[in-house]
């Protein structure tokens, strides 16, 4: 079984989501996530072995290239969709409970900024890191991070900005999130956004990489 | 002297003894400080050269642009764009999601479309106000760019990992446009066409040299055919692609704040004109002495090289005006 969980880790690496995906050119015609995690959970492994062993091992190592810059958005892209599509196997144990999660990510950029593809890659990531993750979308204001963050008590809340003139947005945001529920730890991120910034708007935490926010969100639960 | 002798000249490999040529992005900040919203600046020809002319005067700009948002051509192409008053134009429809659509996609008349048309208008007022004494930098969106406003930046990247038919079809689509509207813009008195094609930072190497190196390269050999020169803007750190993009003969290179201006040089060399570099966050946020400082460093550094001080993207709205003049203030000596 180990053996499968490797290319299981694998394939989310580097981005082989099915047989009938052409990519990478060199898998071609090979089997992808989707149907060796399938044949994981047939075979018997325990859906939290495939998740822990397999899917999130490939997550991270593709998370680690990209912080390195070895790799770029339209790899992390291609495993996150192989991932997103092995964890449609996984759907049920999480429903029932057989596998648990290891916390909850609300995120969503900032109102006035209608830019998904950062928020998107940290969403990706983190799921890909065994969180649940509320997608809140694009143009999201303070109600309704703090609405989100009601219904996910414990949970914590990322922000993201491309726009040096939307990334102001966050101090309201982070101000009006801890206003409403003391003790939420947040997280920023996005182009122009900095250490230094992170700092000025009483922020959590600062990454300039989607793999900085996973060591954080997993170290905090640790 | 004028400034577009001034131009002129420094593309020759002469440097003006009393200047460095300043050309900031102004966008957002330049609506503002002629007393517009930005929704009025993207949607108007009259408002936007009314505002950059109000803010190259006052900030004593060596060119002027035409620079508004991303989705002139988006909305030729068909889709829908709106205007918050304080915010980028909005464009959330993606009117391209299958190959069907691609092949259905038709080029559109750069004169018969109202956003087009209202960029080519505002070079033609531009040309009327300046007389040809100021440089106007016209702008297109670049063939990757466009193809994401099209279909999607999430969908069209992993297109491109997975569909050439798909992206070599758009992208030819978008070549297309991008030549007609910077044909028309060089016709109605732009001397610099800028080629915006910000998403480029955000693929590797290969896959630039793949799908977008030779359409960059077609765009501007077209664009000097015409008569133009030609400036190329990616947003973010493009240090990977720099092998790339010295191998064709782009005239102006933008080097956003993540780029080190020296390596750059090594690379692209003598000949590319390097436009930047001071970060756009630092300019909002540090004081004005500091701004002055930094420009003044990298204007040392740059001395005898072709070379145009800018921030690495655009000025912030909230930028107060002390610190856009610190770099001015910089540059004339």
């Amino acid at each position: 079984m180990e053996e499968l969980f490797e290319k299981i880790a694998h394939c989310v690496e580097f981005g082989k989501i099915n047989l009938a995906s052409p990519y990478p050119p060199d898998m071609k015609g090979q089997v992808g996530a989707d149907e060796l995690t399938k044949q994981a959970i047939d075979a018997g492994a325990e859906p939290d072995d495939v998740l822990k062993k397999g899917l999130v091992v490939g997550m991270e190592k593709i998370g680690i290239k990209f912080r390195d810059n070895k790799v770029f958005v339209p790899q992390v892209l291609m495993s996150a969709k192989a991932m997103s599509t092995a964890m449609e196997h996984l759907k049920p144990f999480f429903e029932s409970g057989a596998v648990k999660r290891k916390g909850v990510f609300v995120i969503g950029t900032v109102a006035g900024d209608l830019h998904d593809i950062g928020k998107n890659l940290v969403s990706m990531m983190v799921k890909g890191s065994g969180f649940e993750v509320v997608d809140l979308g694009t143009d999201v204001n303070s109600q309704k991070f703090i609405e989100a963050v009601k219904q996910h008590p414990g949970c914590f809340v990322g922000l993201s900005a491309l726009l040096t003139t939307t990334m102001v947005n966050m101090e309201k945001i982070v101000t009006d999130i801890k206003t409403a529920i003391p003790g939420t730890k947040v997280l920023i991120g996005g182009a122009p956004v900095s250490e230094d910034f992170k700092e000025k708007i009483h922020a959590d935490f600062y990454s300039r990489d989607p793999q900085g926010a996973v060591d954080f969100l997993k170290r905090s639960v640790a | 002297m004028t400034k577009t002798q001034l131009f002129n000249q420094l593309c020759e490999g002469t440097f003006p003894g009393d200047r460095v040529l300043f050309r900031p992005i102004l966008m957002h900040f330049a609506a503002r400080f002629g007393g517009k919203t930005y929704g009025a600046f993207a949607s108007d020809h009259k408002t936007l050269v009314d505002c950059n002319l109000k803010a190259m005067e006052h900030f004593d700009l060596d060119m002027v642009g035409l620079i508004s948002d991303p989705y002139r051509e988006t909305s030729a192409f068909g889709a829908k764009v709106t205007f918050p008053a304080e915010a980028v134009p909005i464009c959330k429809e993606i009117i391209v999601n299958s190959l069907e659509d691609v092949k259905n996609l038709k080029n559109p008349d750069v004169y018969k479309s109202d956003r087009t048309l209202d960029r080519i208008k505002g070079a033609e007022l531009f040309q009327k106000k300046l007389k040809g004494d100021v440089p106007v930098i016209g702008w297109i969106e670049g063939p990757l760019a466009e193809a994401c406003d099209l279909a999607g930046i999430s969908n069209m990247l992993m297109y491109l990992m997975t569909d050439p038919d798909f992206c070599n079809l758009l992208m030819d689509k978008c070549v297309k446009t991008a030549k007609d509207f910077a044909k028309a813009q060089i016709e109605a008195g732009c001397q610099v066409i800028g080629i915006g094609d910000a998403i480029c930072s955000q693929i590797d190497a290969l896959t630039y040299d793949t799908y977008v190196k030779d359409r960059h390269h077609e765009i501007i050999n077209y664009i000097h055919e015409c008569g133009g020169k030609v400036k190329l803007h990616i947003c973010g750190n493009i240090t990977h692609l720099l092998p790339s993009i010295a191998e064709y003969n782009v005239d102006i290179l933008d080097l956003d704040y993540g780029v080190d201006m020296e390596e750059a040089f090594e690379i692209v060399g003598p000949e590319v004109i390097r436009c930047g570099n001071i970060s756009p966050i630092l300019v909002e946020e540090r004081k004005a002495q500091e701004i002055f400082d930094a420009s003044s460093l990298l204007i040392e550094r740059e001395k005898g090289r072709k070379f145009i001080l800018s921030a690495g993207c655009e000025i912030t709205v909230i930028t107060k005006h002390e610190n856009l003049m610190a770099m001015r203030k910089a540059s004339i000596f």
